[in-house]
């Protein structure tokens, strides 16, 4: 339905986009995730048709829409900021992308009003609404045309915390309900991997990695993708051996068995596992503990084996110094850049 | 992450930008090349040409001239003179309106404005009216003390002309002197006094240092429009006291040389390049920065344990005198100065300002005149707006620093040199092709009027969400639709108020409007001048009345109408934190174009709006709101 291809986008001499390659099949809710000026709001805009690109295609349904003006696009955004027509009320803003095309306007607005729950707001003004408010108007608004594609960007990033996890979960229950095909950008992980069916990660205008949320979080192809969604543990090693799907990796003197995924013997690689999965209490190594940090539901150990960075989590109180037996069922490699 | 780019334009902008700002910029330019630039040339032509060549000849002549050094000479004292006295009476007045709080504080505060909106012809007939040899308070002193003499004799003087440039630039003098103390951190003078400063070594060392930029500027600015006065000077310095504007004037209307007009309105011409580039620039430099964590804290005037507070009224009795005798005079004359028949009140002086027949000296009937005026306005407040329109297009497109100072270079040149050049060429072609009218009035008006025009509708723009339009476009609007479904309703109180603020000063104008007049051609502050010269007191008060309550009506019209829209539609939604970069270059033309005020309110509010921004839903109420918001993003930038 949507699909960059080989995008590059400069602004003066920062390049905020390069080389940027993605693809969304119909259905699909892809979140575009990645820290504050990794490009990916440019992404957006290019889709939308705001920004032009210095280099690359976009790919609307299978024609090339890269030189169209956004007015014949047919995307639905939704800003950060809303963006609604303050001189409108919510009915006509909703129908502002209606005035182009025939049909029953008026029922389609409160089709579209009722969607979002907002069916008896229709003739208050933006400012007389709530935040969590305005932004369901903005979503009616940029459905109310039928685009084929809706982009969304951090459209929840301005609600408080409480209302954002709630207007989520909406979300996710409607782009579902709809069959929408659509971009979500967004700097939060968290509503990334809950909101997207797939979750392409970007870092300083590249694309580091696309893949379920699942996918992402076991199986990170790099150490960004691996420290950006949550706590990673990322020790530098040598693969030393190889035995099947298995491998063995050396650090700091002890060989340690890992996933082997796409490694070669001989390859500088990091061994990577997340906190959960080290058993803590049993085990051959021993990691000494630095400070521990309490939850509520699980203690959070920061540690030290042999001179490296350790984050363990465990259920039971801590001793808060010492040392501690663990141990790691459990790890992947990936390739060191 | 739209700190990355958050003020990248639409691609189309980015990709035509040249383009489609060079559209917005076509429609100004060519109507100011005609307009402006080349009755300029006509203007540096004649001035500088002598048979066909090109010399230094004519202006050598002037400058030697011994009349016009006395002139040159002149303007600059009084212009020194009125300056200090405007910061002697509007500095105690700003200190009041910002420490104390009384009844009214706030209806004095607005009357600082009075003198944008008051048509200075109305002044310069209040002062012969009230401080004239037969005045008000000549008669007043007279009758309560027995004096065989008037006692006060300020008329026909430099003096004169001084107190009555004090008039009207002490409030503007106030006004600044308020802003940059408002401005200042209230706890400096705090960590001033707990260090062991007493009250008076507070002020001293900590509160006035900080208000000295403000006091500049508004020096500069003072001296910038004592140099320029016109109508003041030309009504009450009788024919000894005469400025270079006056000059001009009596050059090119009463000895019509106009060669030597030319050439001398080439010096005025420099003159007020210069002071309006000093200022603009330095403006800047003098500007009051604000960081302060609160409001400066105010103590009541009127307050029982301190009795010392009422020698105020030193001041206050005197100033209350000086500033509100004047109009009240014309005022009061309009209806108790004896008609013919000897009797009083009277509403004969209206009867002869409102009449339709033709009056010798006017040249065409009051009435005719107040119609002309009336026409000339509404077709400048017409021509200015769409003027103004453009050229905030432009502006916001191109961001070019040459262009903008084209576009805005009426600024700097003397009414009187636009009138004369004007008055060239609209002798020649192409302009003389027009057909008659009151075209030349109205061009004039309209350069004069327009940077206002920018001035309200340009912030205005910037501060509206660059992503409406673009919401617009995905919705499915072009560019020019998205112009005309949002930005200009959303623009439309901007455009009311300075369609109002544009008619009100076209119909107070008279410096470029007394260049132009010609029999039949007649406005209603060159009719009280008129009035006035022919020492025909009533009519020229019963006009001046019209007048005043004319343009006070408009001002007050368009107050209300820019406050109600803006309170029912542009809330919170300008807001955003977005904003486009072009603010920075547009403050300084911005500050002169705005009637030389600095956004006061915008000083004043910056936190209060930077928290109501912060919570987003808050609605913005007035156009000062806007600017407010405009201001905090200038502010947020410099700090960023």
């Amino acid at each position: 339905m949507l699909e960059v291809r080989r995008l590059t986008k400069r602004f003066g001499h920062v390049v905020a986009v390069e080389d940027f390659t993605l693809a969304v099949p119909e259905g699909e809710v892809l979140a575009l995730l990645g820290p504050s000026g990794c490009g990916k709001t440019t992404v957006l805009r290019i889709v939308a048709g705001l920004e032009r690109p210095d280099a690359g295609r976009v790919i609307l349904a299978g024609r090339d829409a890269t030189d169209w003006p956004p007015e014949k696009r047919g995307v639905g955004l939704v800003f950060q900021s809303y963006a609604l027509f303050p001189h409108l009320s919510v009915g006509a803003n909703v129908a502002y992308g209606l005035r182009f095309r025939r049909g029953d306007r008026k029922g389609r607005v409160r089709e579209l009003l009722a969607l979002v729950g907002l069916a008896r707001y229709e003739r208050r003004k933006p400012h007389q609404l709530s935040a969590g408010q305005q932004q369901r108007v903005a979503l009616a608004r940029a459905l109310a045309p039928e685009p084929r594609v809706l982009l969304l960007d951090e459209p929840l990033s301005a609600l408080d915390a409480a209302l954002r996890k709630d207007l989520r979960a909406e979300l996710r229950a409607l782009l579902g309900k709809l069959g929408m095909t659509a971009l979500y950008v967004t700097h939060d992980q968290e509503e990334a991997l809950a909101l997207a069916d797939r979750v392409a990660v970007m870092r300083e205008g590249r694309l580091e990695q696309v893949a379920p949320p699942e996918e992402l979080y076991s199986r990170p192809k790099t150490p960004f993708v691996a420290s950006f969604l949550g706590r990673a543990n990322l020790w530098p090693g040598r693969v030393v051996s190889v035995d099947g799907d298995r491998a063995f990796v050396e650090v700091a003197g002890e060989r340690i068995p890992a996933e082997r995924g796409e490694c070669r013997e001989g390859d500088e690689v990091f061994l990577f596992f997340r906190p959960e999965w080290v058993e803590v209490g049993e085990g051959l190594f021993t990691a000494e503990v630095e400070s521990a940090e309490y939850l509520g539901d699980r203690w959070e150990l920061r540690a030290r084996f042999c001179d490296l960075p350790l984050v363990l989590i465990t259920g039971q109180d801590p001793r808060s110094s010492g040392t501690l037996p663990f141990a790691i069922p459990t790890a992947r490699t990936i390739h060191q850049q | 992450m739209r700190s990355e780019q958050p003020n990248a334009p639409l691609w189309g902008q980015r990709r035509r930008g040249w383009r489609a700002g060079g559209a917005w910029a076509l429609l100004p330019l060519a109507f100011l090349g005609l307009a402006l630039f080349l009755p300029l040339w006509e203007v540096l032509r004649l001035g500088l040409q002598a048979d066909g060549l090109w010399t230094a000849a004519p202006l050598r002549s002037v400058l030697g001239d011994p009349y016009i050094r006395r002139l040159l000479l002149f303007t600059v004292e009084q212009a020194l003179l009125s300056t200090g006295l405007s910061l002697v009476l509007g500095f105690p007045l700003g200190w009041l309106l910002t420490r104390y709080r009384f009844p009214g504080h706030d209806a004095l505060r607005a009357m600082t404005l009075v003198p944008f909106v008051l048509p200075p012809i109305t002044v310069a007939l209040g002062f012969v009216l009230f401080f004239g040899h037969a005045g008000y308070l000549n008669r007043f002193l007279q009758a309560a003390f027995g004096l065989a003499e008037p006692p006060i004799r300020v008329l026909y003087t430099l003096w004169g002309i001084v107190l009555a440039h004090a008039f009207y630039n002490a409030p503007v003098v106030a006004r600044f002197v308020n802003v940059a103390w408002e401005a200042q951190d209230p706890t400096h003078v705090e960590a001033a006094r707990v260090l062991g400063a007493g009250r008076l070594k507070a002020f001293f060392t900590v509160t006035l240092p900080a208000l000295v930029p403000g006091a500049l500027s508004a020096c500069a600015l003072v001296f910038l429009l004592c140099t320029l006065s016109f109508a003041i000077p030309l009504s009450l310095g009788g024919a000894r006291y005469a400025t270079i504007e006056v000059g001009v004037y009596n050059l090119a209307r009463v000895d019509v040389d106009l060669a030597r007009a030319a050439a001398l309105a080439l010096v005025v011409l420099a003159v007020s390049l210069a002071l309006t580039c000093l200022y603009v620039r330095g403006g800047g430099l003098l500007r009051p920065v604000s960081s302060r964590e609160r409001e400066q804290p105010t103590v009541p005037l009127l307050d029982r344990k301190r009795p010392a507070r009422l020698l105020w009224l030193v001041y206050l009795l005197p100033a209350a005198l000086v500033f509100l005798g004047p109009i009240g005079a014309v005022i009061a004359d309009s209806f108790l100065r004896p008609a013919p028949g000897g009797s009083s009140p009277t509403l004969h002086w209206y009867r002869i300002a409102l009449s339709a027949d033709t009056t010798p000296f006017l040249g065409t009937s009051p009435l005719g005149s107040i119609l002309t005026s009336l026409g000339v306005a509404l077709a400048a407040a017409g021509g200015a707006l769409i003027l103004g329109l453009a050229i905030s297009a432009a502006v916001r497109r191109l961001r070019s620093r040459v262009l903008e100072t084209l576009l805005m270079a009426p600024l700097g040149v003397s009414s009187v040199v636009l009138g004369l050049a004007l008055l060239l060429a609209f002798r020649r072609p192409p302009l003389s092709f027009l057909p008659p009218g009151p075209w030349p009035l109205v061009v004039a008006h309209i350069l004069i009027v327009y940077p206002f025009v920018v001035r309200a509708v340009g912030p205005l723009w910037e501060s509206l969400d660059p992503r409406l339009v673009e919401a617009a476009r995905t919705l499915g609007a072009s560019r020019r639709l998205a112009f005309l479904t949002v930005e200009l309703p959303l623009l439309r109180s901007g455009l009311l108020v300075a369609g109002a603020r544009a008619f009100a000063l076209s119909l107070g104008e008279m410096t470029a409007t007394a260049m132009l007049a010609r029999p039949g051609l007649n406005t209603i502050p060159l009719a009280i001048y008129q009035f006035l010269s022919s020492r025909r007191f009533g009519a020229a008060s019963a006009m001046a009345t019209v007048l005043m309550v004319t343009t006070a009506l408009v001002a007050w019209a368009w107050e209300r109408t820019g406050r109600g829209l803006l309170g029912r539609r542009e809330k919170a939604f300008l807001a955003s934190d977005s904003h486009r970069g072009g603010a920075e270059i547009a403050e300084p033309v911005e500050r002169v174009a705005s009637g030389f005020m600095p956004d006061d309110k915008a000083v004043r509010g910056l936190k209060a709006v930077a928290d109501r921004l912060r919570r987003y839903r808050e609605p913005i109420h007035s156009t000062t709101d806007v600017l407010r918001v405009s201001a905090v993003r200038k502010h947020r930038r410099n700090h960023a």
